[in-house]
C-alpha cells in the first residue's frame, strides 16, 4: 500500500496550500516558451511536454536582482538593502534534473560566502519532483548518476501512476512532510499501478571523460579547438542551465544614487575574463568551452564532490549551433586518457 | 541528393587543388531533421557534407571569425541568396575581401534543393536583382499582420511583453552574420553605454540598439529568430526595418559590394518626412 495523490484532487490541493500561504509554481506552458511560473488550478500546470525551456533556477536565481540603493551626499553614501523576499512556495512538478540542479548550486552559494537570496528562497521553497515518464534525445541524467527519478534535492517525490490518474507519494525531508500534512487528508491509500519511468539510454562513461579531463597533458589538447570550432559564443547554454550560476555585479544609476543589482554573467561571453590591462587569458572561444567542460566536470566536483550537471541537456536542446555537453562528453570518452 | 554529391566532388576538386583551405557547410545534427555546421578540410570530412532542406542557418557569420582569411588563403562557403547577400554587405563594409570566397549557392523549394550557378558573390547579382523586384510582402506573415494593425501603444505593450522574456544571452548577435563588431557597445563597459540588467529598460535598449543597427544592413536570413533560446519574434522587428529603409531609401540589403550602407550614407533625393 501506498499513498497516493490522485489527479482529481489536485486542485484541492492547490487551495489548500494556497489557504496556507504558500504561492504554488509548477511548470507552465505559453504560446511562447515553457517556463516554471505561478499557476492558480490544475489545469494551468503542464504536464505533457519532456520538461520546461527554462529551468527552475529562474526562481531562485534571477537574471537580475536589486540588491542595494545607494545615495551619495556630500560627506557619507547612505546605503539600503534589498531583502531577500519573503515569500513561501511551493513548486510542484519539477523535473528531478532540476532539482537535482538546486542541489547542485546549494553547495556553491552556502560556500564561504552566504548567499542570502538563494539561501533565503531555498528555505522558504518546498520542491515536489515528478518523476519522469518521458525524456527525449537530449535527456542525460542517466550518464551523470542521475536518473529519471533521481529524489537529490527533492522535497517530495512523485511517482506517476498508469494512465495520468495521479502519484505516489513520497516524503523525503521534513520541509515536503510539513507542507504534504496540510492536504493529508486529500490523500489515499491505494495499490495502483505505476507508470514506468523514462528510459534514458546512457550516453557516455563520465569516469572515462574525467580522468580525461584531470590530465594536465589535455588542457592544450587541439580536441578543444575542433570541438568547439562552431561554438557562436552566445550564452544561451549557460542561460539556460540549472546549475550554471555565473554573475556579474552592477551599479546602475546616475552620479548621486542608483541602484546594485545582480546579473546573469555567462563564460561564453569574451569579457566575462576581459582584465582592465586589455588582456584576456581566454582569449578564445575553444578556450571558453574547455572552461565550461572543465568547471563542471573537474574543477566544481573537485571542490565540492559533485559534478556541475545535471543531465536535463538544454545546452545541447537549445543551442543554436547543435552543440552541447552531451556531444563534446561523447567524444571525450572516445579518447585516450 | 544530386546537387549534394555534385557540391561534394567540387569541394574535393578544390581541396586536392589547394584552391581552398576550408569549406564551410552542413552536416548532420543530432536529431534527424537538425543540420550542423561543418568545417571541412578533408576528404573524409566532404564525405560528411550534407545539403537539403533543412539546411537552414546562414553560415556567414563564420567567415568573419577573427584570423579566418587574414592569410588572404580562400575558403568555400555553403549560401542560400540570404547568405550571398550577407557577403555583399561585409565586401561592401571592408569585412572581407569577396574574392577569398568561393560560393556554393543553394536554395529550396519545398523539399527540393537547387544549385545555384556561379562560384563569386558577383556571379549572382542578377538572381539578387531578381529578389529586389519581389521585396518582402507586407503582412505575409499572420504574426507580422496583427502587429502591423496595432496602435502605437498596443505595439509597444506586445513589444514589452515579448522583450520582457529577453534574458541578455546575446545568442542574436553571435548569429548574425552582420553583428562582427569586435566589442559590441554593450561589452563596452567605462563607460557602460547599455545596461547589463535584463529589467523592461535594459531589453528595450538592447533590442532598439540592435533594430537600428541592422536597419538596411539585416537579409532577414532568420538566424537572430532561430538562435533566440526565449522565442522572441525578433525577425519581425529586422523584417520591418528592411521594409522601411526599402520604402524610404529604395534600399535592399546587399545587393553589390558597393552599395552603400544605408545609414552612413546620404542623397539629395531622400526623404525628409522625419525633418521637422
Amino acid at each position: 500500500m501506498t499513498r497516493i495523490l490522485f489527479s482529481d484532487k489536485l486542485d484541492n490541493c492547490i487551495a489548500r496550500w494556497r489557504a496556507a500561504g504558500l504561492t504554488v509554481f509548477g511548470p507552465v506552458k505559453t504560446d511562447t516558451l515553457s517556463s516554471y511560473a505561478a499557476i492558480e488550478h490544475a489545469s494551468d500546470f503542464d504536464f505533457e511536454s519532456v520538461l520546461p525551456d527554462r529551468s527552475i533556477k529562474d526562481l531562485f536565481f534571477p537574471q537580475t536582482e536589486p540588491m542595494l540603493r545607494y545615495t551619495i551626499k556630500k560627506r557619507a553614501i547612505d546605503t539600503e538593502d534589498f531583502a531577500p523576499p519573503n515569500d513561501k512556495r511551493i513548486i510542484f512538478g519539477a523535473r528531478p534534473c532540476d532539482a537535482s540542479g538546486l542541489a547542485i548550486d546549494d553547495s556553491l552559494f552556502g560556500w564561504d560566502y552566504k548567499d542570502e537570496y538563494w539561501i533565503q528562497r531555498r528555505n522558504e521553497s518546498v520542491i515536489v519532483s515528478i518523476a519522469c515518464t518521458k525524456a527525449d534525445d537530449f535527456c542525460l541524467c542517466s550518464s551523470l548518476n542521475l536518473a529519471p527519478d533521481s529524489s537529490t534535492g527533492s522535497d517530495v517525490l512523485l511517482r506517476p501512476l498508469e494512465n495520468n490518474k495521479g502519484w505516489v507519494v513520497e516524503e523525503l525531508t521534513d520541509r515536503g512532510h510539513e507542507a504534504f500534512l496540510a492536504i493529508a487528508e486529500l490523500l489515499q491509500d491505494g495499490s495502483d499501478p505505476i507508470a514506468p519511468i523514462a528510459a534514458v539510454p546512457e550516453k557516455f562513461d563520465l569516469d572515462t571523460c574525467v580522468a580525461w579531463l584531470q590530465n594536465h597533458d589535455n588542457f592544450e589538447s587541439k580536441f578543444w579547438k575542433e570541438i568547439s570550432m562552431r561554438c557562436i559564443g552566445c550564452g544561451s547554454c549557460t542561460y539556460l542551465c540549472p546549475t550554471c550560476h555565473c554573475f556579474d555585479i552592477q551599479d546602475e544609476g546616475d552620479t548621486y544614487s542608483g541602484i546594485r543589482r545582480k546579473n546573469w554573467d555567462s563564460c561564453s561571453f569574451a569579457l566575462f575574463t576581459m582584465h582592465t590591462s586589455g588582456h584576456n587569458p581566454r582569449a578564445t572561444q575553444s578556450a571558453r568551452w574547455r572552461q565550461r567542460i572543465m568547471h563542471k566536470f573537474n574543477y566544481f566536483p573537485g571542490k565540492f564532490n559533485v559534478n556541475s550537471c545535471s543531465g536535463c541537456g538544454r545546452c545541447s536542446r537549445q543551442c543554436p549551433v547543435d552543440m552541447g555537453i552531451t556531444e563534446t562528453l561523447q567524444k571525450i570518452s572516445t579518447l585516450q586518457p | 541528393m544530386i546537387t549534394q554529391e555534385k557540391y561534394r566532388t567540387r569541394v574535393k576538386e578544390l581541396l586536392a587543388s589547394n584552391s581552398v583551405k576550408m569549406v564551410i557547410g552542413y552536416k548532420q545534427g543530432s536529431t534527424a531533421d537538425r543540420r550542423r555546421p561543418l568545417f571541412v578540410r578533408s576528404f573524409e570530412e566532404a564525405d560528411e557534407l550534407v545539403l537539403d532542406s533543412n539546411c537552414i542557418g546562414n553560415l556567414a557569420g563564420y567567415l568573419v571569425t577573427e584570423g579566418l582569411l587574414s592569410d588572404e588563403k580562400r575558403v568555400g562557403i555553403f549560401l542560400r541568396p540570404e547568405g550571398i547577400r550577407s557577403i555583399n554587405i561585409l565586401a561592401a563594409e571592408s569585412q572581407l575581401n569577396p574574392e577569398q570566397i568561393i560560393i556554393f549557392g543553394f536554395d529550396t523549394s519545398g523539399r527540393e534543393v537547387k544549385a545555384l550557378q556561379g562560384e563569386q558573390a558577383e556571379d549572382f547579382s542578377g538572381l539578387i536583382d531578381s529578389l529586389k523586384e519581389k521585396p518582402p510582402e507586407k503582412s505575409s506573415d499572420a504574426l507580422l499582420y496583427r502587429i502591423d494593425q496595432m496602435n502605437t501603444e498596443e505595439r509597444f505593450a506586445f513589444w514589452k511583453d515579448e522583450f520582457s522574456r529577453c534574458i541578455k544571452c546575446y545568442a542574436c548577435r553571435q548569429a548574425c552574420p552582420m553583428c562582427y563588431c569586435r566589442r559590441c557597445i554593450v561589452d563596452s563597459n567605462q563607460p557602460q553605454w547599455i545596461n547589463t540588467s535584463s529589467h523592461t529598460l535594459g531589453n528595450f535598449e538592447w533590442n532598439i540598439v540592435r533594430a537600428f543597427h541592422l536597419a538596411g544592413r539585416c537579409v532577414g536570413c532568420g538566424n537572430c529568430d532561430r538562435a533566440c533560446p526565449v522565442n522572441i519574434p525578433l525577425r519581425f522587428i529586422n523584417a520591418r526595418m528592411a521594409q522601411e529603409v526599402f520604402e524610404s531609401f529604395d534600399h535592399y540589403a546587399g545587393t553589390s559590394q558597393t552599395q552603400e550602407p544605408v545609414l552612413a550614407s546620404f542623397n539629395k533625393d531622400d526623404s525628409e518626412t522625419f525633418i521637422l
